[in-house]
């Protein structure tokens, strides 16, 4: 996980003087501003209303992270935001009300929260969980904690909830400006967080989670860790709405509550820091005022606005107000920073050493679904600076094997060792780390972020991104930067990854997959669906890295013409089982391969390759 | 909504904009209610009867020479509700009091505003007891008062020496049912099991199945009103328990509407329609003249919400002033003369009442078994 | 004991068939029918339409189904369709789909609960103990729904083109199946289905609004735990069912009634893939 810690304080200043960080400034100004004013020009109602929903707006936020920008649905941060309201209201009960209780009582709620929120962290993330799994998870918890609350006797106030306790005497107004200011806070924090380097994590996740693990990114373990974070902020606001309100209640830790946040995220709009809060204001506002007067037609004008945003625009009210600004008021809008190639050290001495080193040792490795072996006994060696093609006729079990190499736990048996070390059991993401790289059959990038970002994101194992800043540099290593020059990536640097041609996104995976500095790539039909041209740039690429960089590369192939102009070597699997392994020559003039691709029925593998 | 008051008179409260108030400005007193959710169902009623009662009293002149108005907020039967409903009513409507029945949550969850906004208010639902507030005043039942006629005349009547308690898993459940318990050991008897389902559960076979090995004499129940009232005694018919069943959640209504399978259950409250008196002869013409065919039947909730508001009428009268210190000292004294008889809030805030215990008869209806004259609500607020 | 046992399996076909039609939609299409619960109790309001308008007992059930599917269909032509794409929106919109039918039912028919008789009363002499009657038939019609819907899915033509969209569906349309068609029958089912199992509680429960929500975490959880897969699910029933009730009965109904959304959980954790195949 990126730190804070390189961070000097020249580059915060600089993110601040930036033209960026004068806006942010200005935004924030014009904000703090209403929020001081606010109690001022409104009536107390509406200020009382707001001050609950200032706290509500501040877990919206965190339901925005976790689901507009990471892309986890979540129904569980109102537990968490319960969890911290329990907290307080507990301490204040029990313990009285005094400096001490209140620290307590804040950090209480947020160490709670974070310790309830590594459970179900634990619960839902893993390698291999679904989204609809953690989804599901993020329900039981509020179930769960409810009826825990519910039990809990004169201790939680069972179904009343805690009430009766002393808490700040604070006016009204003030409770305005503190909690205003702290969703100011939050969504400045989060704002700043996701549009930093390392927030871009976030929506990387999002876009290909899978994708993230093969570059060497622990998944689970990030999404645990920003679940964390946004439950221990959720119940601090939490803490926050009970101290002010004096009561903590079931409801406040309900799925219910749970399933409005997601309401606001979505009518707000979801992956935008002020789609969240203004969705979350204007119903907590509109719903004090209208719930009287209409109770039940409330409820359902809210379900089918919200099915309608759901269905027709996703991108929610603020979504469509942006795309309207985007077209009508271009200059509102700062244009990306361009953004400057640079070479990354380090490398070099590594690809000079021992460059007959064995990189990828697979013995007798087989995979079979229950009764259907679909790799049976596959054995193979290879070593720095070789370029072996893995051929064979579809169903042969190429891919099986490619998965199994990048996937520690995908072999029913045998043993693979990368680099030296066995990948017995490893996710991929661990197995990335001893030095394999993957590239997928379809492209498969980050479609919402920049070539740049999609770049920096492969680049993040490596040189750790700054949580708080954005880099205007991109810094890659000299394979991939050769393919980022060579495709004419460098001119596309800002531009989003889906609006590229396909040969394009084909590039810039490989580009990102060299950019781990790997030993050993592993390229699953890279050429299928390009151009004759783009196939012979492809070709010239790819044997240009292997000799410069004594790479390993492992290339599932069709076209026999490819593989003969760039392999150092064959492998023929067929039927699950490796029939041929040997040079070009050996390879394209046996016997056995004319008799594979012919479709004949082949003998048993041993004999023949003798 | 007009300019912003100063912050410094805001705080003062209620009473004080109150006071400077025109003299023919109305007077105004809000009902925070569930219009949506849990209390929905009974919440029509409750307004009906508030209604009534101040039609009534502006019909005689009003109070003070002044009218009255009543201000509906929907407090959502829940807590957040609730907050958004007592903000409402005593800063932006900025009414003289509040009169209402609401869920314990709910009520719990407005207290901290009543402290801010420093107004009178009566709660008239019944509840689980304990609840002590400076500035609130009961008027309906506490489990010190609705449960001792129940075991009272199974123990005379049937002889039970065991009973079965079974509640939803909440506030009002299991306040009710602790109380029980400890009332039957007092009494003597004793109770083989005591169980919970949780609010939305519908499932209660491993609970009957407990009670029938339990052989008890007697089963007391105390579910949320509703559908736990429903799941719960349909099951229990369904599975042949026949012994002497009291259920401390059921108002008339629901138990007539179950039909056949309420038969025979026995119910405990301080108002059933059937109370032979003059008042409740002339409260039930006046509701029904009143609203015609709109009418919600008055029950257990909606007649004390009729008698709040003449109690608050009384102490009105009796001060000469809506100012809240003195409403308050008045609404321990005054008395009301309503459909449940003589009522005064002078027991810790709470109400000594006549309590009725009655039984569920086939195809509806419920008859009057027994009454129990100025039945204590025992200690509930001793520091007050 | 008897007793114990009686519902363990009593509770078990009740878990079954408040979830059978979330398996089916969740089988096909592989999204969770948020609106599950209301389906149910739009279930047990087609039932008391049905007492209303006076049709016989017998004939609630097969309305309630007819309703269900109807409005199923009709949900998955306005907004299911649209989300194909984007699972977790065609989630979160069977939600909303959810929150309007509870809406739609509390404009029609009021907060309050309605009354349907029950079309069977009283006990049955099983294992030594006295039984509710209805509870053993509840038995039967879970069997029956099961066995009825393994028939369509490997019996009809339906079935080979649900099973063929269910393993692949590019290669199903490559063979001329309309899996559009395909999907808008098994949403229309899931949901009758689902309906069906609210006017089957009718006698066991009252109708009323949110009658149906109590179901709807176990049923997930079940569907989940079971893969998707309709032996396994009662497989899962069976045994998460009748946990329940011995939790239940030894522990108290508060844990009982977290047996299953916790068991579940853990279970998926150690087990992702479901058990299917176990």
């Amino acid at each position: 996980m990126p730190d804070l810690a390189d961070t000097s304080r020249p580059a915060a200043m600089r993110a601040v003087l930036s033209p960026r960080g004068v806006k942010r400034t200005a935004i924030l100004a014009i904000f703090g501003a209403a929020v001081l004013v606010g109690p001022l020009v409104l009536d107390p109602y509406t200020v009382n209303i707001l001050v609950r929903a200032f706290f509500v707006a501040i877990v919206a936020v965190t339901v925005d992270i976790l689901w507009g920008y990471s892309g986890y649905l979540t129904f569980g941060q109102g537990a968490f935001f319960g969890l911290g309201a329990y907290t307080l209201a507990i301490t204040f009960s029990e313990l009285g009300f005094g400096p001490w209780q209140a620290i307590a009582a804040f950090g209480g709620a947020m160490l709670l929260g974070a310790l309830v929120a590594a459970l179900v962290g634990w619960l839902s993330f893993y390698p291999g969980s679904t989204p609809l799994y953690a989804t599901i998870i993020s329900l039981v918890l509020p179930i769960v904690l409810v009826q825990l609350i519910y039990s809990g006797g004169n201790f939680t106030g069972a179904s009343s909830g805690v009430v009766g306790y002393f808490s700040f005497t604070f006016m009204t107004d003030t409770w305005f400006r503190i909690a205003g200011i702290a969703t100011l806070a939050v969504a400045g924090l989060a704002h700043v967080l996701v549009s930093s380097d390392a927030g871009r994590l976030l929506r990387a996740l999002r876009d290909n989670e899978m994708r993230c693990a093969y570059l060497g990114l622990d998944t689970p373990r990030l999404r645990i860790v920003v679940l964390v974070a946004c439950a221990a902020v959720a119940a601090a606001a939490g803490a926050g709405y009970a101290a002010f309100g004096g009561i903590a209640a079931p409801e406040n830790a309900g799925f219910i509550f749970g399933t409005q946040l997601v309401v606001m995220v979505a009518l707000g709009g979801r992956g935008m820091l002020v789609g969240a809060i203004v969705g979350a204001l204007s119903i907590e506002l509109a719903s004090a005022y209208l719930s009287s007067i209409l109770p039940f037609m409330w409820e359902l004008l809210v379900g089918i606005a919200f099915v309608a945003v759901i269905v027709t625009m996703p991108a929610g009210l603020f979504g469509l107000l942006g795309a309207a600004a985007r077209r009508w008021a271009p200059w509102a809008f700062t244009a990306p920073e361009p953004v400057t190639l640079r070479t990354a050290a380090g490398r070099a001495e590594v690809a000079q050493a021992g460059t007959d080193d064995i990189v990828l040792e697979a013995n007798d490795v087989s995979k079979s679904f229950g009764a259907l072996t679909v790799l049976s006994g596959v054995s193979l060696t290879a070593r720095r600076g070789e370029l072996v093609s893995l051929v064979g006729p579809n169903g042969a079990g190429k891919t099986t094997l490619i998965r199994c190499l990048a996937d520690g736990r995908e072999a029913s048996s045998g043993a693979i060792r990368i680099g030296g070390t066995a990948t017995d059991k490893l996710p991929p993401h661990r197995v990335v780390r001893l030095g394999l790289g993957r590239k997928f059959q379809a492209a498969s990038v980050f479609e919402t972020l920049t070539v740049a970002d999609c770049l920096r994101i492969a680049r993040a194992g490596r040189d750790k991104p700054s949580l708080v800043t954005t880099s205007s540099e991109l810094a890659l290593p000299a394979a991939a930067r050769s393919v980022v020059e060579s495709s004419g990536l460098d001119a596309r640097l800002e531009d989003e990854a889906r609006h590229l041609s396909h040969g394009l996104k084909q590039a810039l995976e490989l580009a990102m997959v060299l950019a781990l500095e790997p030993e050993l790539v592993l390229l699953d039909e890279p050429t299928a669906g390009l151009t004759r041209a783009e196939r012979q740039r492809f070709a010239d690429i790819l044997t240009d890295v292997v000799e410069r960089e004594r790479l390993c590369v492992l290339i599932v192939e069709h076209d026999l013409d490819f593989v003969r102009q760039i392999s150092s070597r064959i492998v023929v699997l067929h039927q699950g089982e490796l029939a041929l392994d040997g040079s070009v020559d050996e390879v394209v003039n046996s016997q056995l391969v004319r008799e594979i691709y012919s479709g004949h029925q082949v003998e048993k593998t041993g004999e023949v390759t003798q | 909504m007009t300019h912003r008051l100063p912050v410094t008179l805001l705080a003062a409260g209620a009473a004080l904009i109150a006071g400077a108030a025109q003299a023919d400005d109305p007077i105004k007193i809000g009902v925070p209610v569930g219009l949506s959710g849990a209390n929905s169902v009974v919440a029509p009623s409750v307004v009906q009867s508030a209604e009534l009662a101040v039609a009534q009293i502006n019909e005689a002149g009003g109070l003070l020479g002044r009218p009255v108005e009543l201000v509906v907020a929907d407090d959502g039967s829940g807590a957040s509700g609730a907050q958004r409903a007592f903000d409402s009513l005593i800063f932006s409507d900025q009414v003289d009091a509040l009169i209402s029945m609401q869920t314990s949550a709910a009520r719990n969850a407005g207290l901290p505003i009543l402290s801010r906004g420093n107004v009178p208010y009566i709660y008239t639902s019944f509840y689980e007891g304990g609840s002590c507030h400076p500035n609130m005043f009961v008027n309906a039942w506490v489990p010190e008062q609705q449960v001792p006629p129940v075991v009272d005349h199974f123990q005379a009547e049937y002889g039970a020496e065991t009973y079965f308690l079974i509640g939803s898993d909440y506030s009002f459940g299991r306040g009710m049912l602790e109380f029980t318990r400890e009332y039957i050991e007092a009494a003597g008897g004793e109770v083989v099991g005591e169980e919970y389902l949780p609010m939305d559960g519908t499932d209660w076979a491993p609970i009957i199945s407990n009670l029938r090995s339990s052989e008890a004499d007697a089963v007391i129940t105390s579910t949320a009103g509703g559908a736990p009232n429903v799941t719960l005694t349909r099951q229990l018919r369904d599975s042949g328990v026949n012994i002497p069943y009291a259920n401390l959640a059921v108002d008339e209504g629901t138990a007539g509407d179950m039909g056949d399978v309420a038969a025979g259950i026995y119910i405990s409250a301080s108002y059933i329609t059937g109370i032979e008196s003059d008042e409740n002869a002339a409260f039930l013409a006046a509701m029904e003249e009143h609203f015609g065919d709109e009418l919600s039947t008055p029950n257990e909730l909606s007649v004390p919400q009729y008698e709040g508001i003449l109690a608050y009428a009384a102490a009105v009268e009796a001060t000469g002033s809506t100012e809240s210190a003195g409403i308050i000292e008045a609404l321990a004294e005054v008395s009301v003369d309503g459909p449940r008889g003589t009522i005064v809030m002078d027991h810790q805030r709470h109400a000594p009442l006549t309590m009725y215990l009655g039984r569920v008869v086939e195809g509806g209806g419920v008859e009057l078994v027994t009454e129990f004259d100025a039945v204590s609500p025992g200690e509930q607020c001793p520091d007050l | 004991m008897g007793n114990i046992l009686l519902d363990m399996i009593t509770t078990s076909a009740i878990l079954f068939l408040t979830s059978a039609g979330l398996l089916v939609v969740f089988g096909v299409m592989k999204i969770i029918n948020f609106a599950h619960a209301a389906f149910i109790t739009v279930g047990g309001y087609a039932t008391f339409v049905a007492h209303e308008i006076g049709l016989p007992p017998i004939l609630g059930p097969v309305f309630a189904f007819g309703v269900g599917a109807v409005l199923g269909a009709l949900a998955e032509w306005v907004i299911v369709r649209r989300l194909y794409a984007r699972p977790l929106d065609a989630i979160l919109a069977t939600w909303g789909l959810g929150l309007i039918l509870g809406q739609l039912v509390v404009l029609g028919f009021g907060r309050g609960v309605q009354f349907v008789p029950p079309p069977i009363q009283g006990t049955v002499a099983v294992l030594g103990t006295e039984y509710s009657l209805y509870r053993m038939v509840l038995i039967l019609l879970a069997i029956a729904v099961g066995l009825g819907f393994t028939a369509l899915i490997n019996g009809t033509r339906l079935g080979l083109s649900t099973r063929a969209v269910i393993m692949n569906e590019q290669l199903a349309q490559g063979l001329g199946i309309n899996s559009a068609r395909v999907r808008l029958i098994t949403f229309a089912i899931g949901c009758a289905l689902a309906a069906l199992a609210g006017s089957l509680l009718t006698p066991l429960t009252s109708v009323d609004p949110l009658m149906g929500l109590p179901y709807l975490i176990g049923a997930f959880m079940l569907v989940m735990v079971s893969g998707g897969s309709l032996p396994a699910l009662a497989v899962a029933c069976i045994v998460l069912g009748g946990m329940q009730a011995i939790i239940s009965t030894y522990l108290g109904s508060v844990l009982g009634g977290l047996t299953i959304a916790v068991f579940a959980a853990i279970a998926l954790r150690l087990r992702p893939e479901g058990f299917a195949r176990a």
